[in-house]
C-alpha cells in the first residue's frame, strides 16, 4: 500500500469508526455475551505468505480480528481461542516448519484462515497425517482443494475462470478463449485447462499461453495469446502482472479485437485507478465473493469486527472476507460441540467435517464440508465491471456451470444441499 | 578495428539474425512483428543494464549488481510522486536522480574499501546493496497493483500494420545512442582516456598520477544515471514490480558477459538479440519452455566462441 493509498484508509478508517460509533451496530461474535472468555485457551494455528511477490496476510488478519471478538464474548463455551500465525515466506522449507511447529509440536484442534501460494502443497499431506483440519481462506494451487484435510471459503483460480468463461461464453459471445496462466502445474496449467474443456463441451474451443513468473517479459505471454485465434482473452494472473499484461494489449490499441476476463485476482480496489479510462468498461472480472457494494448484514459485521479487532491497516479485500468467514464458520462449528470436546483435534475435526448448510451473504451458496478427498464448497460468484472509480456488477450470484464440478454437486446433494 | 574483431561482430550479428529467421519462418510478419518489436525493447533494456555495466566494471573493477535495484527504487519514487500528483517530468526526473543518488553512495563510499580485494568479493558486495535496497522498497511499498505511464506510450507509429510506440523507439534509440556517446566520450576526453588507462592497469594508472577517486566517481555517476533511465524503461515497458526490476540485472550479465566486459557495441547487439530471441521463441511450441534461460545460454556460446584457442587457466590473465 503506497502513502497515499496509506492516508485515505487510515482517514476512511477513522471516518468509519466515527460513523460506527454513531450508527453502526456493535459486531456480533460467536456466543455474543459481552464478556471476556477466562478458561483454558484452545490453541488455532493459521499460516500465511508474505515476502515477494505478494502479502497474503489478509486472511490470518481478519481471522484474528474475529477471534478477538469472539475472546471478548464468551470465547467457546468460556474458553478463549489463543491462534498462532506462522509466515512460510513463499518457502517451502519455512512451510514445513511452520506446519510443524503449529501442528504437531503444538495441541493446536485446527487451522483457521490460511492463505498462501505453496503452504497447502508442501503441508497437505502432513494435515492428513496429524488428522487436523484445515479452514483456509486464500487457495490458488490444486492441492488445496483436492485433498481430505482442507477446505477454502475462498474459490481459487479454477472456479473462478470457469465463472468468468461461462459469463463470457453467455454474455459476450465467447467461442474461443485464451487463458493466460503461470507456468505452474498446479495453477495455472491446471485452472487454464478446465477453462478449455469448459469451452470444447460447450461447442468452443480454447488455448493456454503460459507466462514464467519469474519472466520479466509479459508481452510474449499476450502475443501468444493473441495469435491463438481467441476472440476472448482469460488473464489468470496476479494483479501485478495482469496489470502489465492489459498495458501491453493498450500499447497495440488490442481493447476492441479482443473480449476480456480475468478471476478474482483483478478484483482489486486500485485495480481501475491504475488502469485507467482506456480500459473502463471492457474487462469483466469474476468475484469470488460478494463485491463490497452489496453490504449484506454478514459483510457489515465483518467491517465492524474489523474496525472494532482488527489493525487500522489490515486489508479490507476478498480474502479478509474469506478470513472472516472461515473464522466465523470455525467458531459456529466449535460452538455446536459438547464443551468437553472442544480441545480434542480429532472430535474437533469430526465437528469440522459435519458442517453443511453455513450461509453468508458475503457467499452465493451454503458452506460445508463432509468427508472426501477434495472440498470445493464455494462455486458460485458475482461478474463485475472495471469502470471509472471501482466495480460494477454485471450478474449476480450465479453458479458455475462445469462437468468439474459434478462430485462437488454429488456430495451436496448427499448432504441435503441442492 | 581488427580483421578478427569485425568477423567476431559479423559472426554474432549473423547468427543472431539466423536464429531469429528460423523462429520466424513462415509465420506472417503481422505475428513475428509483434514478437520482434517486443523484443527489441526488452533487449534494450538488457543492453542499457548491460551498457551501465561494463563501463564502470572498466574504470572500476566492479561488476554493479544493484544498479537494478537502484533503478527500481528511482521507478517507485517516480510513481510515488506523479500518484500525489506531482508534475510527471519531475517524477522522471527523481527516479533518474534517486538512482544515481544510490549508485553514488555506494561508489564513494563502500566501493573505495573493498578497492584491493578480488572481482568476486567486489560483486558480492553489490548484490549484498541491492538486498538491502530492496528491501528499504519492499518496507516502503507493500505488495500493490502498480502502473507507471509515459506520455510517449500514447504516441506511435503504424511499422506494417505493427504498432510501434515512442516509449520503445526511445528505448532503442537511447540503447544506441549510449553505446555511440560513451564511445566518444572514452576516445575523446581527458577523463575517458584516464578511464581506459584504469581499466588496462589500474596499479600503473595510480602510479602516474591519474585521479583515481574521481574517475572512478564520474564511472559510478554514469552508471547509476543509466540505471536511473533504464529502471524508468522497464517500469514502464516491463511492469513495476521492484523485485522484477531489480533482478533484470541478471540478463542485463549475460548481455555484458556477451560483450566480454569489454566491448560496448558487442554488448548492444548481445543484449537486443538476447531480447528479440527471447520473445520469439514463444514462436516455438517445442523451445518456449526455454526462453528464461535464452540469454545465458547465448553468453556461454559467445563465450566459447571467442574462447575457442585459447587455454583455460584459474585466475589467470590470459
Amino acid at each position: 500500500m503506497n502513502h497515499r493509498t496509506a492516508l485515505a484508509a487510515l482517514t476512511a478508517f477513522a471516518g468509519m469508526t466515527l460513523a460506527g460509533a454513531a450508527f453502526a451496530a456493535d459486531p456480533v461474535c460467536g456466543a455474543a455475551t459481552g464478556e471476556a472468555a477466562t478458561g483454558e485457551p484452545i490453541i488455532v494455528g493459521g499460516i500465511y505468505g508474505n515476502a515477494a511477490p505478494g502479502d497474503w496476510t489478509s486472511s490470518t488478519d481478519a481471522a484474528a480480528a474475529y477471534f478477538k471478538c469472539v475472546n471478548a464474548n464468551g470465547g467457546i463455551h468460556g474458553r478463549p481461542i489463543d491462534y498462532r500465525v506462522e509466515n512460510d515466506q513463499w518457502n517451502p522449507e519455512n512451510a514445513a516448519q511452520a506446519a510443524a511447529k503449529l501442528v504437531s509440536d503444538t495441541d493446536s484442534v485446527a487451522m483457521v484462515g490460511n492463505g498462501s501460494f505453496i503452504e497447502m502443497a508442501v503441508n497437505a499431506g502432513t494435515y492428513k497425517d496429524e488428522g487436523i483440519m484445515v479452514m483456509a481462506s486464500a487457495c490458488a494451487i490444486s492441492e488445496c482443494f483436492e485433498s481430505s484435510n482442507i477446505v477454502s471459503t475462498n474459490q481459487g483460480p479454477l472456479p473462478s475462470n470457469l465463472g468468468a468463461a461461462m459469463y463470457a461464453r453467455e454474455e459476450l459471445g465467447a467461442t474461443n478463449i485464451a487463458c493466460i496462466g503461470l507456468n505452474i502445474p498446479n495453477n495455472g496449467i491446471w485452472s487454464c485447462q478446465a477453462v478449455i474443456d469448459y469451452m470444447e463441451a460447450n461447442g468452443g474451443t480454447g488455448s493456454m499461453a503460459l507466462l514464467n513468473p519469474g519472466a520479466p517479459d509479459v508481452n510474449s505471454a499476450l502475443l501468444e495469446a493473441v495469435s491463438s485465434g481467441a476472440d476472448t482473452i482469460l488473464i489468470n494472473q496476479p494483479a501485478g502482472l495482469a496489470l502489465a499484461i492489459l498495458k501491453a494489449a493498450e500499447e497495440q490499441d488490442l481493447r476492441d479485437a479482443f473480449n476480456w476476463i480475468a478471476p478474482t485476482p483483478l478484483y482489486d480496489l486500485s485495480v481501475p485507478d491504475q488502469l485507467g479510462e482506456y480500459w473502463y468498461g471492457h474487462v469483466y472480472v469474476n468475484a469470488e465473493l460478494a463485491p463490497l457494494q452489496v453490504n449484506g448484514p454478514d459483510a457489515q459485521n465483518w467491517v465492524a469486527v474489523m474496525e472494532a479487532y482488527g489493525n487500522a491497516d489490515d486489508p479490507r479485500d476478498t480474502f479478509g472476507q474469506a478470513g472472516y468467514l472461515s473464522a466465523r464458520f470455525f467458531v459456529d462449528a466449535m460452538l455446536g460441540m459438547d464443551p468437553a470436546d472442544v480441545g480434542d483435534r480429532a472430535k474437533v475435526a469430526d465437528a469440522i467435517r459435519g458442517i453443511k448448510g453455513m450461509t453468508s451473504d458475503l457467499m452465493c451458496g451454503p458452506y460445508y464440508v463432509g468427508d472426501a478427498d477434495f472440498h470445493m464448497p464455494n462455486h458460485a460468484g458475482y461478474m463485475v465491471k472495471i469502470v471509472e472509480g471501482g466495480f460494477e456488477i454485471v450478474r449476480e450470484c450465479y453458479e458455475y456451470d462445469s462437468a468439474y464440478f459434478e462430485p462437488m454437486l454429488a456430495i451436496e446433494k448427499e448432504l441435503g444441499l441442492n | 578495428m581488427d580483421r578478427t574483431r569485425l568477423f567476431n561482430w559479423l559472426v554474432f550479428a549473423a547468427a543472431m539474425a539466423a536464429i531469429c529467421g528460423w523462429l520466424a519462418w513462415g509465420k506472417p510478419f503481422k505475428i513475428t512483428g509483434l514478437f520482434l518489436t517486443s523484443g527489441l525493447a526488452v533487449g534494450s533494456l538488457y543492453a542499457l543494464g548491460g551498457i551501465g555495466m561494463v563501463v564502470l566494471y572498466r574504470a572500476t573493477g566492479v561488476l554493479n549488481l544493484a544498479s537494478g535495484a537502484a533503478g527500481a527504487a528511482g521507478a517507485m519514487i517516480a510513481w510515488q510522486l506523479e500518484t500525489w500528483g506531482l508534475w510527471p517530468p519531475l517524477g522522471w526526473l527523481a527516479c533518474i536522480l534517486v538512482a544515481l543518488a544510490i549508485t553514488l553512495a555506494y561508489g564513494r563510499f563502500l566501493a573505495p574499501r573493498l578497492a584491493w580485494r578480488d572481482t568476486v568479493v567486489k560483486a558480492v558486495a553489490t548484490l549484498g546493496y541491492a538486498l538491502i535496497i530492496l528491501g528499504l522498497v519492499a518496507f516502503i511499498w507493500i505488495d500493490d497493483p502498480r502502473a507507471l505511464k509515459l506520455p510517449t506510450d500514447a504516441v506511435g507509429i503504424q511499422v506494417m500494420g505493427l504498432r510501434v510506440t515512442a516509449t520503445r523507439l526511445i528505448v532503442l534509440a537511447a540503447a544506441i545512442a549510449i553505446v555511440v556517446g560513451i564511445h566518444a566520450f572514452l576516445g575523446r576526453t581527458r577523463v575517458g582516456l584516464q578511464m581506459r588507462a584504469l581499466a588496462n592497469d589500474r596499479d600503473l594508472s595510480a602510479l602516474v598520477g591519474i585521479p583515481i577517486l574521481k574517475v572512478e566517481t564520474i564511472a559510478w555517476g554514469i552508471a547509476g544515471v543509466i540505471a536511473g533511465f533504464t529502471g524508468l524503461m522497464f517500469a514502464d515497458l516491463i511492469r513495476l514490480e521492484p523485485v522484477v526490476i531489480t533482478f533484470m540485472v541478471i540478463p542485463s550479465v549475460a548481455a555484458a558477459i556477451a560483450g566480454r566486459l569489454e566491448s560496448l557495441a558487442l554488448v548492444l547487439i548481445g543484449g537486443l538479440s538476447m531480447g528479440v530471441i527471447e520473445s520469439m521463441l514463444t514462436l516455438s511450441p517445442m523451445l518456449k519452455g526455454a526462453r528464461p534461460i535464452a540469454p545465458f545460454v547465448i553468453a556461454a556460446v559467445v563465450l566459447l566462441w571467442y574462447q575457442r584457442g585459447t587455454r583455460l587457466t584459474f585466475g589467470g590473465k590470459d
